[in-house]
């Protein structure tokens, strides 16, 4: 489903040149909810950029669903996204002067779906989701995990090959980030959706079936956790 | 994308920005209604000065004269054929578009005096009374009247009728001393005194001669006064004096003040034949139709077409200043819009990241821009519908307090409406067209980068 084959990226800051990512390669499978942990720096939040092909790789490539994505132009990504790939951010990026609806139903729009698809699609999501009287709320009027579900409800609605989850509980409290995880696992498990999430926080990646580790650019892990009574996740 | 979803991602924008909504709206509008304005002001004048000119040339009218040689042996048989004949005046009336045809001809300009010896300068001419109303002279008193010696007079010929004991001092002052608006005012304000003639009797005398006893005719009676035309100023018509007569009374007038004699004495009419015709057509756009029609019948044509294509352009160069005007205010307006969407797209560059995150590709993300920028112009344009009906409404206003016709001549054409909202609309895309570009080519994850 999807392919790393030896990504290396390499930023340049004026005429100094910083290598953050060195030959990465490890492949996902459909349905599969992996983690990509890694510390400050550690090159994370890079590599997912470049699989959501927000950024081009300096070398390698990276196959979705069968696409070598790096050969695509800025329009060809952008109606690639639109419908093979979903997003969670850390701080929600809801559109504040729509409502939660008119937010879940975004990616439909550049679709050219009709509003009464749209808009019936939109609250089978808010209902998987928990939030189904939120609706016609604006998003300030939510509270942050209400938010999170906002924009977990808003990256399933084109039913995507593959979600990236950038620090998805990052912002928010502990009891709200594990019913964020357990929404997570839920869809995963009842839609078949693979799930790339992006942490700093072992106790998330310990939730995904499988971790890899990232330090200094290089993968230096690659398996599935550890649970508390010693076996997999 | 659907143009729906377009519009409502627009509109929404326009409406949770009030400020720069307003201010936008505000600047094309006012470049709205100047082109609005600008251009309904040149248009009409255009067609004041039009129904000025007709009322005074009769735009309207062609003038048919017999062609006339020398008179010579060789010119005889071509001045024969060329004869103004009551058969050819018969062969015009009968012509396509050709509302009315009769004898028009000028007998001379002539003091005519009532029996209570007040007097003022008129016009005679010969016609066919019966035809007077199919010239447009509809008869405010009385009637066309078969019986001779009867004479009919126009609006402006029963103003500024005055005894020679009180008119005489005053041109006599008048003449030496030109400049004295005292002495203009007063004759001006004579011009204006009106003497109801109708079924009075009066006399006409020649006063180009220098006899102390000065031909004069018989007296006549004024069977019927003719009113007002409808499309000319009362000042315009005040000074406009003329009786009409019929063909024989113009030919007794002509004997009594001796007309017919002397060496520069005009040839008198041959029985059958007129020395001038009026032709009045069913519209002005026919005229140049009919005039060749007429040439046809070996006559001489004379209308005042020219004046009307003198008048046509210059008022294409008033036009063309007035439109060049109103695009500079736009200009200047949609500099604006220009600036008011710029700083939008900056505000709003984590909303176009977001968008371009979630699959909006930079032709959606540039149309959403134009569109919104159309709107403005949109809205604009109609705001600027409104002003301009304003200010015409107060031009017109202003105008009617100042001028005695006591109402404004602007208005505007209905073609200017969509025009002047078609350059909004215009000047808002135009304007757009740079922040739209500006906003698709941010990059998505600088955009949605936090610090």
């Amino acid at each position: 489903m999807l392919k790393v084959e030896q990504l290396s990226h390499t930023f340049r800051n004026g005429p100094e040149l910083t290598k953050v990512l060195h030959h990465i390669d490890f492949q996902v499978d459909k349905g599969d909810m992996i983690a990509l942990l890694g510390s400050s720096g550690s090159g994370k939040s890079t590599l997912l950029n470049l699989m959501a092909g927000l950024m081009k790789p300096t070398e390698g490539t990276i196959y979705i669903a069968g696409h070598d994505i790096v050969k695509m132009n800025e329009n060809q990504l952008a109606e690639f996204r639109r419908s093979n790939i979903g997003f969670i951010f850390q701080a929600y990026e809801l559109i504040p002067n729509l409502t939660v609806r008119e937010n879940i139903e975004l990616p439909l729009v550049f679709q050219g779906i009709s509003p009464s698809k749209r808009k019936e699609k939109a609250k089978q999501l808010l209902e998987q989701v928990g939030i189904p009287d939120k609706g016609e709320l604006f998003t300030s009027q939510l509270s942050g995990g209400q938010q999170q579900r906002v924009s977990i409800a808003r990256s399933l609605i084109t039913e995507p090959s593959v979600i990236f989850a950038d620090e998805p509980t990052g912002n928010l409290d502990t009891r709200t980030e594990e019913e964020i995880i357990a929404i997570l696992k839920h869809l995963n498990k009842t839609m078949s959706t693979t799930f790339i999430i992006v942490t700093h926080e072992r106790e998330v990646a310990d939730h995904t079936k499988r971790v890899i580790t990232l330090r200094d650019g290089h993968l230096v892990e690659d398996q599935a956790p550890v649970t508390v009574e010693g076996g997999t996740a | 994308m659907r143009a729906r979803d377009y519009m409502s991602l627009a509109i929404d924008q326009l409406r949770r920005r009030k400020v720069v909504t307003g201010l936008c709206s505000a600047g094309i509008s006012i470049g709205c209604a100047a082109i609005i304005v600008a251009m309904s002001l040149g248009q009409s004048a255009q067609i004041y000065a039009e129904k000025e000119l007709n009322s005074f040339l009769k735009m309207d009218e062609i003038t048919v004269t017999p062609i006339q040689n020398k008179g010579d042996e060789v010119n005889k048989d071509v001045d024969n054929r060329g004869k103004l004949t009551k058969q050819k005046l018969n062969l015009v009336r009968n012509l396509p578009h050709v509302k009315a045809a009769s004898p028009f001809e000028e007998v001379g300009y002539f003091s005519m005096h009532t029996t209570d010896d007040r007097s003022n300068n008129v016009q005679v001419i010969g016609t066919d009374l019966e035809q007077l109303a199919n010239f447009n002279h509809q008869f405010r008193q009385g009637g066309p009247s078969d019986v001779a010696d009867t004479i009919i007079l126009n609006y402006g010929a029963e103003y500024g009728l005055l005894d020679r004991a009180t008119l005489e001092p005053l041109i006599q002052k008048q003449n030496q001393d030109p400049f004295n608006e005292e002495i203009t005012q007063q004759l001006e304000n004579i011009q204006k005194l009106h003497t109801p003639l109708f079924q009075r009797q009066v006399r006409f005398e020649r006063a180009d001669t220098a006899d102390q006893h000065k031909p004069t005719t018989s007296t006549m009676r004024i069977t019927s006064v003719i009113k007002k035309p409808a499309d000319a100023s009362t000042d315009s018509a005040k000074y406009d004096k003329k009786a009409y007569t019929s063909l024989e009374t113009a030919a007794l007038i002509r004997e009594q003040l001796k007309l017919n004699q002397g060496p520069d004495a005009p040839p008198a009419s041959e029985v059958g034949t007129y020395k001038s015709i009026l032709v009045k057509v069913d519209d002005q756009n026919n005229v140049e139709q009919v005039e060749k029609q007429i040439k046809k019948l070996m006559l001489n044509t004379q209308t005042n077409l020219k004046q009307k294509e003198r008048l046509e352009d210059t008022f294409k160069m008033v036009r063309t200043i007035a439109l060049g005007v109103g695009l500079f205010v736009l200009v200047i307006a949609s500099i604006s819009i220009v600036v008011a969407m710029t700083m939008s797209t900056h505000q709003r560059r984590r909303q176009i990241g977001i968008m371009k995150v979630l699959g909006a590709n930079l032709r959606q993300i540039r149309n959403m821009f134009i569109i919104e920028a159309a709107l403005l112009g949109l809205l604009g344009g109609l705001i600027g519908v409104m002003i301009s009906y304003w200010l015409v409404w107060g031009i017109n206003g202003a105008a009617a307090r100042a001028t005695e016709a006591g109402q404004g001549f602007i208005f505007i054409p209905l073609i200017n409406i969509p025009l002047g909202i078609f350059f909004a609309v215009l000047t808002g895309v135009l304007s757009g067209i740079y922040p739209a570009l500006s906003a698709s080519r941010t990059d998505a994850l600088t955009a949605i980068k936090r610090d």
